[in-house]
């Protein structure tokens, strides 16, 4: 598709622009290498808890817990990773805004009708699986 | 052609004639095929934890579904070929993306040695998933009795036998708990993954091959991988979530 746009003048090759020399490389490499560190630790740190503390810590605690441990994996994943970090603030928020606005909603009704399916099971004291 | 971006003084944003997110046009679709793919996940995952609530303190303990380990049989390791898993897929993420800054700095053996590994690592991924599959669909080696029976009812002498020893787990019913639901969210969420992980490798290959034939070269620039390995980490994201969601909580 590029040399359809290359017919306009002056439409900017995005493509060959995303160029760095050695010394560069070397930089973003070291910040690679130390997110990397980061996401291992914290996945052994999952897996520890996830074995040792899962009935010292509480249910609850325990899921807010991996539940962020996660989004800040998820972080460095698409921020560093996918380069979105590096990318111009309109497509940073064309990409994040209307995903997490969609995944608040469905996260919230899946858990609220989920848990009140449940209640409302309790009370009817049905032992069917259905 | 190349340079000429610069001689022609940058217009705004919003006016036309350049793109108002400084990217491609490939990697701007690239992007939102994987926000359309991420929501698709996202459904299947609040769908199961729409049944987790549902079935409250019936639901099975991963840690005790998912315990085996390659060549260890027998012995209780909770979750760590899981952990292990995550780890591969992690440590192919970072050769991905070792790929595509090689890609940047325009060095094919780089970006051709870094893809190889990538590709091992995906298949090492998939592998593991087969046996985890295999394990879960078995079952414990042996029942309570000292029998394995895989399958759940047959017809035998035109009878329809209904097997007590059934160990392991179909689409219809399992042995790890009595909700048929645990057993379908397992084979669809991780097949589903799967496959994106599958089609990955499969991608990564013909890039491998576009590389090593020179076609990057010749196009002067290296962003076919750097789209391949928005793809490939956006698998590796998924199963940060799928790890989270179905095997630690």
């Amino acid at each position: 598709m590029s040399s359809f746009f290359e017919e306009y003048e002056g439409y900017p090759n995005y493509e060959k622009m995303a160029v760095h020399d050695e010394a560069h490389g070397k930089v973003v490499r070291k910040k690679l290498w130390m997110v990397f560190w980061i996401m291992l630790i914290v996945t052994l740190f999952e897996l520890f808890i996830g074995f040792k503390y899962s009935e010292t810590l509480g249910e609850i605690n325990k899921e807010y817990l991996f539940i962020f441990l996660t989004v800040a994996k998820a972080f460095f994943i698409v921020f560093v990773f996918m380069h979105l970090g590096d990318e111009k603030k309109a497509l940073k928020y064309v990409i994040i805004a209307p995903y997490t606005l969609f995944i608040f909603y469905l996260a919230f009704m899946a858990i609220t009708e989920g848990t009140y399916t449940s209640t409302i099971r309790d009370i009817l004291n049905v032992t069917m699986h259905q | 052609m190349s340079n000429q971006a610069t001689a022609v003084p940058l217009r705004k944003d919003w006016e036309g004639g350049v793109s108002p997110f400084g990217v491609s046009y490939g990697k701007l679709f690239m992007w939102f095929f994987l926000v359309s793919d991420a929501l698709t996940f996202s459904s299947l995952l609040c769908a199961y934890g729409f049944m987790r609530h549902k079935y409250t303190g019936q639901w099975a303990h991963p840690n005790e579904v998912f315990h085996h380990f390659p060549f260890l049989e027998g012995k209780n390791l909770p979750l760590a070929y899981v952990g292990f898993m995550t780890f591969d897929l992690i440590m192919s993420s970072v050769t991905m993306v070792l790929a595509v800054e090689a890609g940047h700095r325009k060095n094919r053996r780089q970006v051709m040695m870094w893809l190889f590994f990538t590709i091992i690592g995906g298949l090492i991924f998939v592998g593991s998933q087969c046996w985890e599959w295999y394990h879960f669909i078995t079952g414990p080696e042996v029942g309570v009795d000292g029998y394995q029976g895989v399958f759940r009812d047959y017809i035998m002498n035109g009878r329809h036998i209904i097997n007590p020893h059934f160990t392991g787990a179909n689409l219809v019913v399992n042995s790890y708990t009595m909700l048929p639901t645990f057993g379908d969210f397992f084979f669809c969420i991780t097949g589903f993954h799967g496959f994106h992980v599958f089609s990955g490798v499969i991608i990564n290959i013909i890039i491998l091959a576009m590389v090593a034939n020179g076609i990057m070269d010749k196009r002067g620039h290296y962003e076919m991988v750097e789209k391949a390995g928005l793809y490939w980490h956006f698998v590796d994201l998924v199963w940060v979530f799928v790890f989270t969601f179905f095997y630690l909580l």
